[in-house]
């Protein structure tokens, strides 16, 4: 794996505190926040990997936490925690949830 | 009248299978609360009042297809024909996820049997399961278990016995997955039942169809199915095109949404306490600040206790040893049997005693990796490592294997399979050696304190391990730009909750590990030693080049010499006999030929003979050392001296910058025979093998012929720091 993000990955680093718009990658999602997966963009490696954890449209998910030096995330899909890579979660497109 | 089955153990990862499958046969396959632990399939059997049954526990899989390596055995093992029932364990409080692989293994229309395990946590996050609903639904029975406590393995045992009884009449599930999608499921069905060959006519024609339906490259590759693609894509198309959703996710969506609707009816949370203590301390462990320190002091600490709590129990072996030995040394005169009098002192006594006693450290080595594998701390580990793995083109999932390496290369090597990415795995395995396994350990625990300040001691143990952690980080990422070059593979991995370890387990573990290692110093161990003693012996020499008995008058009759100077001046001619009568054996003889090739990397012939050795066994060092210098000591003391420890030899012979050499050539070197052994069979090759053997060997030696040189250039660690 090399370790040079894409773009789409490089700028969820820095979106995170900008108020975020409605539909976005779950790259973007700020930790604590919930999201509701619209779909998978056609560029995502090991679709039905993810579809095999739940990762499938219509799932809500929760951005539990940033890996130290950025490259993993971890999110809360039906009640397990799994890990992803950030340029994986790039091509997961989602929609935010409200604030609780 | 008794009768045979053989039933399958399948599940997600880290759902409770080999618990389960250890509840059921009495095993003690070892389980750790992080995916991925089997790697293998086992199989065991136990008995079910006349009938015998054999079980299968395979590796842990989201998914019946073949998007990994696991995917694939269990795809195989699963589709074989020959199974009477499949037991799908699955972890209830996470039943949604789970029950995702029975929707698929239902529809092999095997017989079934649903084990509801964990179903203490289920309970704590509130969850309530309508189990006659569910029953219905899947066509089978479901019990509820608690794998870790036992609990519920009579009510298992009977619903099995219950279940065999009606193998020839059991339930099909009725699956639908949307009107559309069961038409087109039909349709195809039609085409491919009569083109299904007697190879796979076990399985039914629907379980392919949907297979096929959703392109899954192991069904599609059958050649059964071969001149069928058109059909099945104008079912795809029509079907893809009204669901605006594309080919690998479409089934899987459907059974999320079919699932989601079987929860509705049969699923309710009564609270939402939801892993809370869990999420609190992971707020920490996995925090991206806190995460990475928090780390490295845990992993300090395992060392710290390894060494720390297990030195008075040292200590005690130690002296239990010496004491066996001054019970023998009584009652047993050197005129009676001399041979195997030395036999059992100097080969059994200082080469097997001298390695158990590290068995202390071993074991609590491997206690605290039970600790962090049953907890559930190595996923985080991973998690957390990740980002640093990463810079040297590893990944979190090296992890966890590299950290087990610590405690014994083999079963790390063995771990490397979680890994998807075969060129990340190769990588792995072949830098694994690096990580130096507890075997090496007794090296270091017998070097540093013979060589270094007790001030020092510490840091230099800590400074071996990095160096081999530093070698294994730049092997890697060297491997990785050259020979295995290439895009890496999806990352995918599960954080379990937390689990408090049950003190069983990690005591059985510690327990096992180390009946292991006594078994090694009582048979490899205890072998090589035998054979070293004789090589180290034999041949005598009956006649030597200089007389020494002559010289020994001579000082006696010195009479200008003090008592003190004529005891020393016996001592040294002693020392030479002895030396001249060590060069003729076997060891002298083959370490003498070697010593020209390894006198620049700071090894006499004794130290050749003992790096050579020790390819049998890491800890086999030790012994040939302490066989080796417990000769010295007799003849040069002729049993009027009290035994010179080893350590205190070690250190009248060889410099500290010579000890740190023999650790530094220890750690890098070929690892043992046992490790070479399981890399050839993990990269299936010969040819890998002997480059590992060849590539270690000569990293190794060009490493320490550096340090040494600059040694003793700079003059570092040629004299003693006290």
């Amino acid at each position: 794996m090399n370790d040079e993000k894409t773009p789409a990955a490089k700028s969820g680093a820095s979106v995170r505190v900008a108020a975020a718009p409605a539909e976005c990658t779950l790259a973007e999602l700020p930790v604590g926040r919930s999201a509701v997966v619209i779909y998978m963009k056609p560029s995502l490696r090991g679709k039905k990997k993810f579809a095999d954890v739940g990762i499938v449209p219509g799932t809500l998910l929760e951005m539990e936490a940033h890996a130290p030096f950025g490259g993993l995330l971890r999110i809360k899909v039906m009640e397990s925690s799994l890990s992803i890579h950030r340029d994986d979660a790039a091509n997961i497109i989602i929609r935010m949830q409200e604030r609780p | 009248m008794s009768r045979k089955y053989r039933i399958v153990l399948a599940g997600n990862p880290n759902c409770g299978k080999t618990t389960i499958f250890n509840c059921l046969t009495g095993a003690r396959q070892h389980v750790g609360n992080y995916p991925g632990v089997t790697v293998e399939s086992k199989t065991g059997k136990f008995m079910l009042g006349e009938d015998e049954i054999e079980i299968i526990d395979i590796p842990g899989v989201y998914s019946l297809s073949s998007s990994s390596p696991e995917e694939g055995v269990a795809f195989e093992e699963l589709t074989k024909p020959g199974i009477d029932l499949i037991m799908n364990v699955i972890d209830s409080s996470i039943p949604q996820r789970s029950l995702y692989l029975s929707t698929q293994l239902a529809e092999l229309h095997i017989p079934m049997l649903i084990v509801f395990n964990m179903s203490d946590e289920a309970k704590k996050k509130g969850l309530n399961f309508n189990i006659q609903k569910l029953q219905s639904y899947f066509g089978c029975s479901i019990v509820q278990t608690v794998g870790s406590r036992g609990d519920g393995i009579d009510k298992l045992k009977n619903a099995l016995a219950e279940s065999l009884l009606h193998l020839e009449d059991h339930d099909v599930p009725k699956l639908t997955y949307g009107a559309d999608v069961d038409d087109a499921i039909r349709e195809i069905v039609e085409w491919i039942e009569p083109a299904m060959t007697d190879r796979v006519r076990h399985i039914p024609a629907r379980f392919f169809a949907i297979k096929l339906l959703e392109k899954d490259s192991c069904v599609m590759r059958l050649p059964d199915f071969q001149n069928l693609d058109a059909i099945i894509d104008a079912q795809i198309t029509h079907l893809y095109a009204r669901h605006a959703i594309t080919a690998e996710t479409f089934m899987a969506d459907c059974r999320y949404a079919m699932i989601s609707g079987a929860c509705r009816d049969a699923i309710s949370f009564t609270q939402e306490r939801r892993r809370e203590i869990s999420d609190k301390i992971d707020a920490v462990v996995t925090n991206q600040w806190v995460g990475l320190p928090l780390f490295f002091a845990i992993m300090y600490l395992m060392f710290w206790f390894t060494f720390t709590c297990a030195a008075p129990m040292t200590d005690g072996i130690e002296w239990l040893f010496g004491w066996i030995q001054s019970l023998i040394e009584r009652f047993w005169s050197p005129d009676f049997q001399p041979v195997l009098r030395s036999l059992l002192i100097d080969g059994v006594i200082h080469g097997v005693g001298g390695v158990i006693v590290f068995l202390p450290n071993i074991l609590f080595l491997f206690l605290a990796i039970a600790f962090l594998e049953d907890t559930g701390y190595m996923a985080r580990a991973a998690f957390v490592m990740d980002g640093i793995m990463r810079k040297f083109d590893l990944q979190g999932k090296s992890f966890v294997p590299l950290v087990l390496g610590f405690g014994c290369n083999v079963p790390a090597i063995m771990a490397t399979r979680s890994i998807e990415s075969e060129r990340d795995r190769r990588t792995t395995i072949l830098v694994l050696p690096l990580m130096s396994c507890g075997a090496r350990l007794p090296i270091y625990a017998l070097l540093i304190p013979a060589f270094f300040a007790v001030k020092y001691q510490a840091f230099v143990m800590f400074l071996i391990y990095a160096i081999g952690v530093a070698f294994a980080m730049l092997a890697a990422r060297l491997l990785k730009s050259t020979l295995f070059k290439g895009d890496g593979e999806v990352y995918l991995m599960e954080l379990p909750p937390y689990r408090v370890p049950t003190a069983k387990s990690i005591l059985l573990h510690m327990w096992d590990r180390g009946v292991m290692y006594l078994q090694k110093a009582g048979t490899i161990i205890l072998g090589v030693s035998v054979l070293l003693f004789i090589a180290n012996n034999y041949p005598e020499k009956k006649t030597f080049d200089v007389d020494y008995g002559a010289q020994i008058m001579a000082v006696a009759a010195n009479t200008s010499l003090t008592p003190e100077e004529q005891a020393d001046a016996f001592k040294h001619i002693e020392r030479l006999r002895h030396a001249e009568a060590a060069e003729y054996t076997v060891s002298g003889r083959v370490g003498k030929f070697l010593e020209p090739a390894f006198r620049p990397i700071g090894f006499d012939w004794r130290v050749t003979t003992a790096a050579i050795s020790a390819l049998a066994a890491k800890e086999i060092f030790v012994s040939q050392l302490g066989i080796l210098y417990a000769e010295d000591t007799e003849s040069a003391g002729d049993g009027e001296d009290e035994q010179e420890p080893l350590r205190q030899q070690l250190r009248r012979a060889y410099t500290p910058l010579q000890g740190f050499c023999m650790m530094l050539f220890c750690l890098l070197s070929i690892p043992c025979l046992a490790t070479l052994a399981i890399i050839r069979r993990e990269l299936n090759s010969w040819k890998w093998m002997f480059f590992e053997a060849a590539g270690l060997f000569v990293l190794a030696y060009v490493t320490t012929f550096i340090v040494y040189q600059l040694g003793l250039l700079l003059k570092i660690g040629t004299n003693y720091l006290l």
